[in-house]
């Protein structure tokens, strides 16, 4: 009974490491290789907490020479022990998580793993060195001291438990869909107005804050803080467990920690002394074939009690509802300044480009463009291939930085601002390549673009999570209208992979609306749109403009020109050759012979 | 966390905290002295480590399998098998790059066929080197196993002293750096270059990037594998002797700059020369740790690293 205690105690401790790493390699794509120095983190810190003052004269009885402790009780320790993981980790991943992403945090965490098994193993006055932080007071509870390993395991199966809890529902949550979204593409979340480096950091450190809490319910279970326990090989494992589990599925963690953590002990009487090497070569031959043949692991993403309990609960969401009324998404008041519904102006310049100057290298790709785009107008951007149509959409965003020029909206200069803070200000974009969520739903997909949602900050979530679910339903609501409203006419609970090209152009131009901006520019928003659905897409563009928003686009057929545009601006080699009604500008000659190449 | 390093009896470089004056002069030589033996290994791992990095862009962890398979397989030879140490050498080199080729051509080209991201390869090359390593314990167990390289000689300069093994670690690692740069021009150079630029516009003008990978994990892993015999000259060899080496090769990379060709091997060696130098205030403990902070300062104030561009 004790003996089974200890393996599942143990198995629970990797099952904490691993549904926190999850948060961050499989919902925000990141990889930490540090997992088990905040685990050893925790343990140093919790241990050093508890174990007794020493008094002067009376060394206490450690066997590797440290000092004495502060004397606390375990609980305190415990949170202090978070607290500390979950301010180291936010630290060091902040510069990198704000730079650059990928393979520098790798090296990053890397290095800071080895730094830290190496500092436990040789401070010797404050961790022990190699024989560790020992003997570490067993916790209490209710006054009570928990030695035998059933009464600790079912403390930490409740925090496991708890620790489910916690990461299923900031992965489902608002907060757990940006994460996903930055996941698939970190700048599509940036150009709807969403902080990125925010969440990044947050997350980095809830998985370093619980791993903290598993290193001091370890140290004290054991009663011993000591390096190895906390080595890279640790980290890897868990690594390992989120792999083979399956990505962003807390599900399949759960399965595989318990499959990789019942290893040992069965490799323990097999092979004996050999158990952990052959442990690593199983789990490391594992993660080979599973990055190989299935790498979204043995429970895939979108599986588990949650999918079915959606399957039941689509109907509201997929209300009937044709019209041509923006819902109430678009229509919400964008936070510019100025931005009110006011009515429509045909003369009011809502955006003024001024001076606009990019080269790259030596090429000159945007020369002195100056425009303005009027409320309640469609603008057309037109022109050859390579005129600089998407490179002036990345100016007017500040995607790319300008090398001279101004952009101002409503009379205030953007064009200091990150595409963040532009598409705050009441400017979105959408872009050529579509740069969709693909493995998320359509719903998702749109309503990760819905401003001001409550459930997007984790310390709300916390506080008022009844609220933050409410709030969702009505976001998810306002999505599905909104995918309604453009003529998505598939279940939009479906995956964006799995929709057609056309459908997914639509699901673009739903959630550049969602962002409820009040000048919305579109790169090629028909193209490869079925021609049935073309005809939906302009009537719905036409009714964006009639309700006063400002509408730029990029199109190539001057036919679709024609019937949308109600102004068009004619860029070559990255100049203005003329602005006016396509139908004048087609009847100019030198113009029509640059277009099409006569 | 102490500020500062405990006295320890063992190591003989931990005076607390020196000021410059009282800096010994013979120390410092010392110290530069095996700042530049230390900063030619790292020079070598980064030119190894960034000759793939740079062209495939894959974060390619397994390397650390490769350096200890050559070392294992360059002692078994000589102790076990008792061949001489040149064929030992050979076979360890051979093996470096058929192991390093083979997982590119078994495991990465088919990962990237059935469109795998940079995250699930790096992830399936965590698991090679978790795997490799751990069969090699298995098969050789965890102990230490030197190589019978025999005693080198002792040289002096000043107060500074080295061994053959340092003068040959330096002339080898740069001599093959002076290789991988001069080869640079050539033909397979010059496509391994074009295909880190542009992977689609370099198979566009005929070259094949499939044919340019093969060849840069094979210089790679070559110069990896000399660098793992390098290390068994002096020092003996452990199941996991892999990580560290590979670690500082990335290192390196990330510090020279992504897409310098000489960026690595430079940064290799400021690197091995800071670290020995910070021998005059810091304990080896806290060698890590250096390593640690100059890669968290570049991240700070030059993320493209000392010879990289920003990217678009």
């Amino acid at each position: 009974m004790e003996y089974y205690a200890d393996i599942a105690i143990q198995i629970m401790f990797l099952m904490m490491l691993a549904l926190s790493l999850n948060l961050l390699i499989g919902y925000t794509g990141e990889t930490s290789m540090a997992q088990a120095a905040f685990y050893g983190v925790g343990a140093y810190t919790a241990g050093l907490l508890t174990l007794p003052v020493a008094v002067a004269g009376l060394e206490v009885a450690t066997s590797s020479g440290v000092a004495g402790g502060q004397g606390w009780g375990f609980w305190p320790a415990a949170g202090v022990a978070v607290l500390v993981s979950f301010a180291v980790a936010s630290a060091i991943s902040l510069p990198a998580l704000s730079r650059v992403r990928g393979e520098y945090l790798i090296l990053l965490t890397l290095a800071f793993q080895l730094v830290v098994t190496q500092l436990m193993g040789s401070l010797t006055s404050v961790t022990g060195g190699a024989f560790g932080l020992t003997p570490i007071p067993p916790m209490t509870l209710f006054g009570e001291m928990l030695v035998r390993p059933s009464q600790v395991a079912a403390v930490v199966g409740l925090l496991t438990v708890l620790t489910l809890l916690i990461c299923w529902g900031l992965g489902e949550s608002p907060f757990g869909r940006i994460l996903k979204g930055i996941r698939e593409h970190e700048s599509a979340v940036r150009a709807v107005g969403k902080n990125t480096v925010v969440p990044k950091a947050v997350v980095f450190g809830i998985a370093a804050a619980i791993a903290g809490l598993a290193g001091a319910l370890n140290a004290s279970y054991y009663q011993v803080a000591a390096p190895q326990s906390f080595n890279l090989d640790v980290s890897i494992l868990a690594i390992g467990v989120v792999i083979l589990g399956g990505v962003a599925n807390p599900l399949g963690t759960v399965v595989a920690a318990v499959l990789l953590g019942s290893l040992k002990p069965v490799l323990d009487s097999l092979v004996g002394d050999d158990a952990i090497a052959w442990r690593g070569v199983i789990y490391g031959l594992a993660l080979v074939l599973v990055m190989r043949y299935r790498p979204q692991g043995l429970i895939p993403e979108h599986r588990g009690p949650r999918d079915l309990v959606n399957r039941f609960r689509r109907r509201p969401e997929t209300v009937e509802r044709p019209s041509t009324q923006a819902p109430a998404a678009a229509k919400a008041p964008s936070p510019a300044p100025t931005s009110t519904s006011g009515p429509v102006q045909e003369t009011a310049a809502v955006l003024t480009i001024a001076g606009m100057t990019k080269s790259f290298g030596g090429v000159k790709a945007v020369k002195d463009v100056t425009f303005d785009l009027t409320r309640g107008q469609i603008t057309a951007l037109v022109g050859p291939n390579g005129a600089g149509k998407t490179t002036l959409f990345n100016l007017i965003t500040n995607t790319i930085r300008a090398d001279e020029g101004t952009v101002s909206l409503n009379g205030v200069p953007v064009d200091g601002l990150s595409i963040t803070g532009v598409a705050r200000r009441g400017m979105a974009r959408s872009f050529q390549d579509g740069r969709l969520f693909e493995r998320l739903s359509a719903i998702d997909n749109v309503a990760m673009a819905i401003p001001g949602q409550e459930g997007e900050n984790p310390a709300l979530l916390a506080l008022r999570p009844f609220r933050s679910r409410t709030r969702e339903r009505a976001t998810r609501q306002d999505a599905a209208d909104l995918l309604r409203f453009v003529g998505m006419n598939q279940d939009p609970h479906t995956l964006v992979s799995d929709l057609s090209y056309g459908d997914q152009k639509l699901v673009a131009i739903a959630r550049l609306i969602a962002t409820g901006a009040d000048v919305l520019l579109l790169d090629e928003p028909t193209s490869g749109v079925d021609p049935s659905a073309v005809e939906h897409v302009i009537d719905v563009i036409k009714g964006l403009r009639d309700e006063g928003k400002t509408i730029c686009l990029v199109e190539h057929s001057v036919h679709m020109v024609e019937r949308l545009a109600d102004r068009a601006v004619f860029l070559d080699q990255g100049q203005v050759l003329a602005q006016g009604s396509i139908h004048e500008l087609m009847a100019r000659r030198e113009l029509t012979e640059i277009y099409f190449g006569a | 966390m102490a500020t500062r390093p405990p006295a320890s009896p063992r190591d003989e470089l931990t005076l607390p905290l020196l000021t410059a004056s009282d800096v010994s002069p013979s120390l410092f030589l010392q110290l530069l002295v095996s700042g530049i033996v230390l900063g030619s290994t790292y020079a070598l791992l980064g030119t190894s480590v960034s000759t793939i990095y740079s062209t495939t862009k894959v974060f390619h962890f397994a390397h650390a399998f490769v350096y200890t398979a050559a070392a294992y397989v360059a002692l078994a030879t000589a102790s076990s098998l008792g061949l001489p140490l040149a064929v030992a050498i050979a076979a360890g080199l051979l093996v470096a790059v058929v192991l390093g080729v083979g997982i590119e051509l078994v495991v990465y080209r088919p990962m990237r066929r059935s469109g795998a991201d940079s995250l699930g390869i790096f992830l399936a090359s965590l698991g090679l080197s978790i795997a490799g390593p751990n069969l090699i314990q298995i098969m050789f167990g965890p102990d230490g196993r030197g190589f019978p390289a025999g005693d080198p000689r002792l040289f002096t300069l000043g107060t500074a002293t080295f061994t053959t093994w340092d003068v040959l670690t330096v002339v080898v690692s740069w001599a093959l750096i002076g290789g991988v740069l001069a080869m640079r021009r050539s033909r397979w150079g010059l496509a391994s270059i074009a295909v880190s630029a542009n992977r689609e516009l370099a198979s566009a003008v005929g070259i094949s990037p499939q044919r340019v990978h093969v060849y840069v994990f094979g210089v790679g892993s070559f110069l990896v594998g000399v660098a793992a015999v390098l290390f068994l000259l002096n020092q003996s060899a452990t199941p996991n002797i892999g990580l560290q080496p590979v670690l500082l090769g990335f290192i390196a990379t990330f510090l020279g700059g992504v897409g310098s060709q000489k960026g690595a091997p430079f940064a290799g060696l400021v690197l091995g020369m800071v670290v020995s130098l910070s021998g005059l205030w810091l304990a080896q403990t806290f060698q890590t740790a250096v390593i640690f902070g100059l890669l968290f300062v570049f991240l700070i104030v030059r993320p493209q690293g000392l010879f990289g561009k920003i990217a678009a």
